[in-house]
């Protein structure tokens, strides 16, 4: 364990919180859920041995809350997993991430990590990544001066690099209500079925019509160096016809694409033919389930 | 340094403290409540499980200083005095205690489950449980526990 100490502050308000980041330095982190704060301070890791306040954010009601806001659905920054599990908005409207929510940690960790708290760090492997690409969420940051809202996609820059300022915060994830013709299914590869870093991610969303693909969102994690959204791919597959052999050939178009970002690497051969069964399996349930 | 005031085992406490020590430390060294055990550290294990507002959260990955008017049960709190909650009467009958070094953490998650979901089915049970490594009973005797615990509470 440490021995310097490290001051906590806890605003009440947002104003208050910005008020605290509006002279803040490197020393100054957020810590909602803790799941990677704590122990990345117990473990001494490089990214908190300059840490000297925490600032934690869980007494914010601005970034609390669940609710339909311009036909988005916006989600406040610190809304845990079990409380966007519990919650039917995001179960009948957004169902790719109630799954990819219900796949993270256990119940003890879904109890205290939060959204955004799963992307502000930009690890390649944040769960719920790759469906809010899909679902072309967006991303409300502000700052005592400034108010933006950016694309995710925007949003994350490179690994564990983000366009968020140390004068900042994430206040709100707002995300699109998709039609209803909009099919899709988010995958999850990890070493077990709970508490583990995902090794695999995939989230597809197609909208079929009359056999043709009208549109289609496909983007990975975990696979790629940050979750990303395939959009090489997605031209190559709007506007055919969907059959098996098309889906084949996209799975497998999908792999080269994945190799192209990331260069051939010693678990390629073990994740490429199942990121290409996996996402080819994906289309087949996604193209029953549209009929 | 700072104060905390919190809600533990059902009675109000303060204690002063480091504020970024973990509460996992917190209980164990500050309370001696050292039925909450470490495993991992890391979230992982759940050994650290305790409630806090009724909800099952790894006592790792929380800092003391987040507590402050909270309430926290630990497994201390689970029984009343010598007698045991039905959690525990039946993990002891089923023979879902083996070395025990688990068994905190799986009682208080299956308490969590038992007060929201009165009635589980199987798949929920271990879903509430997936978060609580047991490396010598066996899952077996455990599920069963909580199982015969949610039949004989519904019958009350």
């Amino acid at each position: 364990m440490r021995s310097t100490t490290i001051e906590i502050l806890f605003p009440r308000n947002l104003s208050e919180a910005l008020s605290i980041f509006s002279d803040a330095k490197e020393n100054l982190k957020i810590i909602a859920g803790g799941t990677d704060v704590v122990t990345g301070i117990q473990q001494e890791s490089k990214r908190f041995i300059d840490t000297e306040v925490l600032v934690d954010i869980n007494r914010i009601p601005e970034i609390k809350g669940i609710e339909v806001r311009k036909k988005k659905i916006s989600v406040g920054a610190a809304e845990t997993f079990s409380d966007i599990l519990r919650n039917n908005l995001i179960q009948n409207e957004l169902p790719l991430l109630w799954k990819a929510c219900s796949s993270i940690g256990s119940v003890q960790i879904r109890n205290r990590a939060t959204i955004a708290g799963n992307f502000v760090n930009n690890a390649p492997c944040a769960d719920t990544v790759p469906v809010l690409l899909v679902y072309n969420a967006t991303v409300e940051i502000e700052s005592l001066s400034s108010k933006r809202e950016i694309s995710l996609q925007e949003f994350l820059q490179g690994p564990y690099k983000t366009q968020l300022n140390v004068n900042e915060i994430v206040t709100r994830i707002n995300i699109p209500i998709p039609s209803k013709t909009f099919v899709g299914d988010f995958y999850k590869l990890g070493r077990r079925r709970a508490v583990s870093i995902s090794r695999i991610t995939l989230a597809v969303l197609m909208d079929m019509r009359g056999g043709i693909i009208d549109e289609i969102r496909i983007a990975s994690g975990a696979v790629t160096p940050i979750g990303a959204r395939l959009t090489g791919l997605e031209k190559f597959a709007e506007g055919k016809e969907v059959n098996d052999r098309f889906f084949k050939t996209l799975a497998s178009k999908m792999g080269e694409e994945i190799i192209k970002i990331t260069g051939l690497r010693w678990s390629s051969e073990y994740k490429l033919p199942v990121v290409q069964q996996m996402f080819y399996q994906l289309l087949k349930s996604i193209e029953q389930r549209s009929l | 340094m700072i104060t905390l005031k919190f809600i533990l085992n059902g009675k109000e406490v303060s204690i002063t403290t480091e504020p970024h020590i973990r509460l996992l430390d917190l209980l164990r060294d500050k309370f001696d409540l050292t039925g909450t055990k470490e495993g991992c550290g890391v979230g992982e294990c759940g050994a650290c499980t305790v409630l806090m507002n009724g909800r099952a959260v790894n006592s790792c990955l929380a800092l003391a200083a987040q507590v402050e008017g909270y309430e926290i049960v630990t497994i201390e709190g689970i029984s009343n005095g010598d007698v045991l909650s039905p959690l525990q009467k039946n993990f002891l009958l089923h023979g879902a205690v083996q070395c025990g070094f688990c068994t905190p953490g799986m009682v208080l998650s299956a308490a969590a489950l038992l007060d929201q979901t009165p009635n589980p089915t199987e798949e929920e049970i271990k879903d509430a449980i997936a978060g609580n490594l047991c490396r010598c009973t066996g899952y077996k005797q455990i599920v069963d526990a909580i199982k015969e615990t949610a039949k004989e509470l519904q019958v009350k």
